[in-house]
C-alpha cells in the first residue's frame, strides 16, 4: 500500500513538472515548491547527518581524532560573518579553503589535463605507433591524427588572448573556432540523447511502474 | 479558471482509467507498429510541407511530437540492431581479463535523476562482476550513490540468472557508503581506504568487514568503474586515483559528460567508456544480458529521428523567414 | 592475524611451511608423504622473489615481484600465493596477506622505513603448498624529493613564473594587451534595453560554491554589471544556489551601488538564496523568468545540466542573453540559445579585462606564455615524431623523444 501512494505523489509530481511544458500553472508552482523545500530540507539533513555528527561528532569524541577540531574551529569562524562587527574573521577560514583547494587543484589539472593531454598529442600523424613506417595508418586514422593535433593547436590559438586576431594567427584562431563549435555540435547531440534518456526514463515509471501498462 | 480544473480533472480521470480500468499491458504487434511509424512519417512530411509553404508549427507540437516518440515504443515490438564501439568492447574486455576473485571497487557518484541512464549501466556491469566471479566495493561521493547501488544490486540478485549464486555481503560484495569531501576522498582513500570509510552503509565497521579488511589501499585494487552524472564524479577520478595513484579505472557517463572524457580515453587515463544509454545498450549486447539500457534505446532511436526531422523543418522555417525580411516590405505575404 | 578468508586446508600448509623454514622443523619434515601426493597436490615454489625498496616514497612501501609457480596456468589449480614477511633478525616468517593466482607483483604498504625485511611467496593449490625461497633482504627508506617529476616542476616554475611577473608588470601600471571579447561589448547595450523596456535583469553567477574560480569570474562580472544597473536606475535579482554565494553577492552589490554614489538603492534581497539541490534551484529560477519576464540575463559562472534548460526558458521569454562558463560540456547550449556566449577562459579574459585587477590581468597574460608552450610542443612534436620515426633521423628522433618526456608524468 506504502509502495503503491509512493507511486501516485511521485507520478503526479512528474505529471505537475511536465506541465510546465503547456504553460506555468498552479499545479507546476505547487510542484516545484515541494521540490525546492525537500531537496533544501535534504541537503541539509544529509550535510548535518554526515560533516557534523559522522565526520565531527564522532570523529572527536569516537576515535578521538583531535585535530578535526581545528577544521571545528575555521568552520566557527566562518560564522562570525552573521556578527558584522567581526565579519571580517570569516575571511580566514575562506582564505585557507581557496589556499588549500588552488594548491590541490593545480597539480591535478595541470598534470592531467596539461601534461598528459600535450604529451599525448606528440604523436606520428601518419603511422599508428612510434617506431612504424611512414603511412602505414589508415586514411581514417591519418585524418583523425591530423585534426586532433591541427585542432588542438588552433583551439589554443583562438584562447590566446596576448594578440590580436589578425593575418595568419587571425586565420588560425577562425579554424580554432571552427573546431570548437563542430565540438560544440558532437557535445549537443550527446546532450540531446542524454536529456531523452531522462524523459524515458519518466515516462516509462508513468506508463510501466505506475500504470503498468507495459508489456 | 474553470478550463484549468476542467484539465485537472481529465488528467486525473485518465490517470484512473489508466490504473485501474486497463489492467492488461497493451502490446502492439509489428503491423500495427509499422502503421503507426508510417503515420508518424507522414504527419511530419506534411509539417515539413506546411512550414515551406509559410505557416509555422509552436513548440507544443514539438513537445506532443517528442513525447510520442518517447512512449510509442514502449508498446511496440520493434527491435533495433545495436553496435558495439570500440571503448565499450575495452571496459568489457578489461573485466573479462581480471581473474577471478579480483577486487573491484565501483563508485557510484549520481542521484536518481541520472538514473535512467546510469542504473542500466550500473546493474549490467554488477551481473557481469558476479558472473565472473568478482569481488565488488561500493561507495558513492554523491549522498544518493549508494542507495541506487543497493537497488541495483537487489534488481539483479533477484534475477533468475544468479539465482544459483550465493552472494554474501560483506564477503562478496560490501556498500561502504556515501563519503562527503569530493575528491579529497579520492586522496585520502589513496594513501587509506578505511580512514575515510570507518563504517559501511549499514554501520558495520570496516575491519569487521572480511572483503575490504585486508584492502589499505587503491593499490589493492584490481579495477575500479565509476558512474558519474557530474562534480564529482569521473574527471576527478582521473585526475587523482588514476593519474596519481595509478588506478585501472573505466567509466560510465551521462551522455551530457561523455564528450569530456574522450580526451581521457585516447591519453589512455580511461580503460573503457560507456556514454549516456546508448552506452549502457551497447554493454548489455556485449555481455549479452538484454534489460533497460536496449528496451530504452527504441524510444531513444525513435526520439531522435523526431528531434533531426524538427531540426530540418525548424531550418526551413528559419531561411524561409530569412528570405521574407529580405524582400522589400510590401511584398510579403 | 589480518587475513581471516584463507581455507583452513591452505592455512595448516602456510604454517607447516613457516615451520619448515623457519629451521624449527629441521630434522622433521612436515611436508605430505610423497606417497600421498596422488591425492594432494603439492605446487611448485614460485621463483626469483625480488624485493626491492619504491623509489620517491616515504619509506614505507616494498615491491615484491616473482615468477608465478609453473603450475599457475589459469586452469585453477593454483588458489593464491601467500605473502610472508619476517624482519631480518626475525627467524619466524609470518603471514601479512593473500593474493589471487596469476599475480606476479605486491606491494606491501606495512612495512617502516629504516628496517630490514625479508618475503617469501607461496603458491597454495587445494591441500597443498609449495613456498619459495625468501627473498634477498630490502630496507625501505625515504626519498624527500621526487625527481621524477622534475620535468612538471620545471614547467610549473615556467607558467608560475610568468604569472608573478606579469602581476608584477600589471601592478606597477605598465599596460597589459588583451585582445577585444566580443561577448563584452554586448554587456551596456543588454542593460540599456533592460531599463528602456523597465523590466528586471536576472544574474545567475553559476550553481557552484565560492571555491569553483568560474564564480569568482561570474561574481566580478556582477561588480560591473551591477554599477551601470545602480547608474541606470534599473531592478536586478541575482538567485543563488550557495549560501557563501548569496553572501558574496550581497557584497559585490552593495560595493556596486555605493561605487554608483546610490547606496540607498541596494537592498539586500536583490540576492536570494534558492537551494542547493541542482533542479531545485532550476525550477524556482525557470519560474522566476516566466513570472518576472527579465529583458536581459546574464548566466556568467558554473553551469551543468541546468545551462540549457535556463538559457531556453530565457529565450522563450524573448530576453537578450550573455551566457558564459568554462565547463566545455554545457558550452553549445549558450551557443545555442543566447545571444552571447564567453567562450570558457574569455569568461576570465572577460573578469580580468572588467576589473582591470592586476592579479586576474597577470595569471591571464602568465597563462597564455603556459599556451605558447603547449603549442610549440604540439607543433614540434608532431612534426619531428612522424618525420624522426619515418626515416630514422636520429637527432630529430632525440628532439621527439625530449619533447615526450618533458611532459611526462609518471
Amino acid at each position: 500500500m506504502e509502495q503503491q501512494i509512493g507511486l501516485w505523489v511521485g507520478a503526479f509530481l512528474t505529471m505537475g513538472i511536465i506541465s510546465f511544458l503547456y504553460k506555468d500553472n498552479p499545479w507546476y508552482k505547487l510542484t516545484e515548491a515541494i521540490f525546492v523545500g525537500i531537496s533544501a530540507g535534504y541537503w541539509f539533513v544529509a550535510l548535518f547527518w554526515d560533516n557534523i555528527v559522522g565526520k565531527f561528532w564522532i570523529g572527536v569524541f569516537d576515535r578521538g581524532d583531535y585535530y578535526l577540531l581545528v577544521g571545528a574551529v575555521l568552520g566557527l569562524l566562518m560564522l562570525m560573518r552573521l556578527a558584522p562587527k567581526i565579519g571580517w574573521i570569516s575571511r580566514w577560514p575562506l582564505s585557507f579553503v581557496v589556499g588549500a583547494i588552488s594548491g590541490f587543484y593545480l597539480l591535478n589539472y595541470f598534470s592531467s589535463n596539461v601534461m598528459l593531454q600535450v604529451q599525448s598529442t606528440i604523436m606520428p600523424l601518419f603511422s599508428p605507433q612510434f617506431n612504424d613506417p611512414l603511412f602505414t595508418s589508415s586514411a581514417g586514422n591519418i585524418i583523425s591524427n591530423l585534426f586532433i593535433a591541427g585542432g588542438t593547436f588552433t583551439g589554443l590559438v583562438y584562447f590566446f588572448f596576448s594578440k590580436e586576431h589578425k593575418g595568419a594567427f587571425g586565420g588560425a584562431a577562425k579554424i580554432g573556432i571552427w573546431v570548437i563549435m563542430i565540438t560544440f555540435g558532437a557535445s549537443f547531440g550527446y546532450t540531446v540523447m542524454s536529456r531523452m534518456s531522462l524523459l524515458i526514463g519518466r515516462m516509462y515509471f508513468i506508463f510501466g511502474e505506475w500504470l503498468n501498462l507495459i508489456g | 479558471m474553470l478550463k484549468q480544473i476542467l484539465v485537472y480533472a481529465l488528467i486525473l480521470a485518465l490517470s484512473l482509467i489508466g490504473y485501474f480500468v486497463i489492467t492488461e499491458p497493451i502490446i502492439l504487434g509489428p503491423t500495427a507498429s509499422m502503421v503507426i511509424i508510417i503515420l508518424i512519417a507522414l504527419v511530419l512530411l506534411y509539417i515539413l510541407v506546411r512550414t515551406i509553404m509559410g505557416s509555422f508549427v509552436g513548440r507544443r507540437t514539438v513537445f506532443t511530437f517528442v513525447a510520442i516518440a518517447v512512449i510509442l515504443p514502449f508498446f511496440m515490438t520493434v527491435d533495433q540492431p545495436i553496435k558495439v564501439s570500440p571503448e565499450v568492447q575495452q571496459l568489457y574486455d578489461a573485466v573479462m581479463a581480471l581473474r577471478p576473485g579480483s577486487k573491484v571497487l565501483v563508485s557510484f557518484d549520481y542521484d536518481p535523476p541520472s538514473a535512467p541512464e546510469l542504473q542500466p549501466m550500473a546493474e549490467s556491469f554488477f551481473a557481469l562482476c558476479i558472473e565472473r566471479d568478482l569481488k565488488i566495493i561500493i561507495m558513492g561521493l554523491w549522498p544518493q550513490g549508494p542507495q541506487q547501488a543497493d537497488l541495483a544490486m537487489q534488481t539483479i540478485l533477484r534475477e533468475e540468472a544468479f539465482a544459483g549464486k550465493s552472494w554474501k555481503y560483506g564477503t562478496d560484495y560490501v556498500n561502504l557508503g556515501f563519503q562527503s569531501g569530493n575528491e579529497f576522498v579520492i586522496q585520502r582513500m589513496g594513501g587509506e581506504i578505511g580512514s575515510m570509510f570507518h563504517n559501511d552503509f549499514y554501520g558495520t565497521p570496516y575491519d569487521s568487514l572480511p572483503l575490504v579488511r585486508n584492502i589499505k589501499n587503491f593499490s589493492n585494487i584490481d579495477f575500479s568503474f565509476n558512474l558519474s552524472a557530474g562534480y564529482p564524479g569521473s574527471v576527478e577520478w582521473v585526475q587523482v586515483a588514476v593519474d596519481r595513484y595509478g588506478l585501472k579505472m573505466g567509466a560510465g557517463n551521462t551522455a551530457v559528460q561523455a564528450p569530456q572524457m574522450y580526451p581521457y580515453l585516447r591519453a589512455g587515463q580511461l580503460t573503457g567508456l560507456l556514454g549516456g544509454l546508448n552506452g549502457a545498450a551497447e554493454f548489455e549486447k556485449v555481455t549479452g544480458r538484454k534489460a533497460k539500457g536496449t528496451r530504452f534505446m527504441v524510444s531513444q532511436s525513435f526520439s531522435h529521428v523526431v528531434v533531426i526531422a524538427f531540426i530540418i523543418i525548424g531550418n526551413a522555417a528559419f531561411f524561409l523567414g530569412e528570405k521574407r525580411r529580405k524582400k522589400p516590405e510590401g511584398e510579403t505575404s | 592475524m589480518r587475513n581471516s578468508r584463507v581455507k583452513v586446508n591452505g592455512l595448516f600448509f602456510v604454517l607447516i611451511s613457516v615451520f619448515f623454514y623457519s629451521g624449527l622443523s629441521a630434522e622433521e619434515p612436515l611436508i605430505p608423504n610423497p606417497e600421498d601426493t596422488t591425492k594432494i597436490c603439492i605446487p611448485r615454489p614460485p621463483t626469483n622473489v625480488l624485493a626491492t625498496d619504491a623509489v620517491y616514497d616515504k619509506g614505507n612501501v616494498v615491491n615484491l615481484n616473482w615468477v608465478p609457480s609453473p603450475d599457475d596456468n589459469g586452469d585453477g589449480k593454483i588458489l593464491q600465493y601467500q605473502i610472508l614477511r619476517r624482519l631480518e633478525n626475525d627467524s619466524v616468517f609470518a603471514l601479512i596477506d593473500s593474493v589471487i593466482a596469476g599475480t606476479a607483483f605486491y606491494k606491501d604498504e606495512t612495512v617502516e622505513s629504516g628496517q630490514t625485511y625479508q618475503y617469501m611467496v607461496v603458491a597454495i593449490c587445494d591441500g597443498g603448498s609449495g613456498p619459495s625461497e625468501p627473498s634477498p633482504p630490502v630496507t625501505p627508506d625515504m626519498e624527500w624529493l621526487n625527481f621524477a617529476l622534475s620535468n612538471i616542476f620545471v614547467i610549473g616554475l615556467l607558467i608560475c613564473g610568468s604569472v608573478i611577473y606579469f602581476i608584477g608588470k600589471a601592478k606597477s601600471g605598465r599596460p597589459l594587451f588583451i585582445r577585444k571579447i566580443a561577448g563584452l561589448e554586448a554587456v551596456d547595450e543588454a542593460i540599456g534595453r533592460a531599463t528602456e523596456m523597465g523590466r528586471p535583469i536576472l544574474y545567475v553567477p553559476g550553481i557552484q560554491d565560492m571555491d569553483d574560480v568560474q564564480t569568482i569570474a561570474g561574481l566580478t562580472i556582477l561588480g560591473r554589471v551591477a554599477r551601470v544597473v545602480a547608474d541606470y536606475d534599473t531592478k536586478i535579482k541575482v538567485p543563488v544556489s550557495r549560501s557563501l554565494v548569496m553572501t558574496a553577492s550581497r557584497e559585490t552589490l552593495k560595493a556596486a551601488y555605493m561605487a554608483a554614489g546610490r547606496p540607498d538603492a541596494f537592498n539586500e534581497n536583490m540576492a536570494q538564496y534558492i537551494t542547493d539541490e541542482q533542479f531545485g534551484y532550476v525550477a524556482a529560477v525557470d519560474g522566476m523568468i516566466i513570472r518576472e519576464r527579465p529583458a536581459t540575463t546574464f548566466f556568467l559562472g558554473a553551469f551543468f545540466a541546468e545551462s540549457l534548460i535556463l538559457a531556453e526558458t530565457g529565450n522563450s521569454i524573448g530576453a537578450i542573453q550573455i551566457g558564459g562558463t568554462a565547463n566545455p560540456a554545457q558550452l553549445p547550449f549558450f551557443v545555442a540559445a543566447c545571444d552571447f556566449t564567453l567562450i570558457g577562459e574569455e569568461l576570465f579574459a572577460a573578469s580580468a579585462y572588467l576589473s582591470g585587477e592586476p592579479r586576474q590581468l597577470g595569471s591571464l597574460k602568465g597563462q597564455d606564455v603556459g599556451k605558447a608552450l603547449a603549442m610549440i610542443a604540439i607543433v614540434l612534436g608532431a612534426i619531428t615524431t612522424t618525420i624522426g620515426q619515418a626515416w630514422n633521423f636520429e637527432f630529430i628522433s632525440a628532439i621527439a623523444d625530449l619533447l615526450n618526456s618533458l611532459f611526462r608524468t609518471n
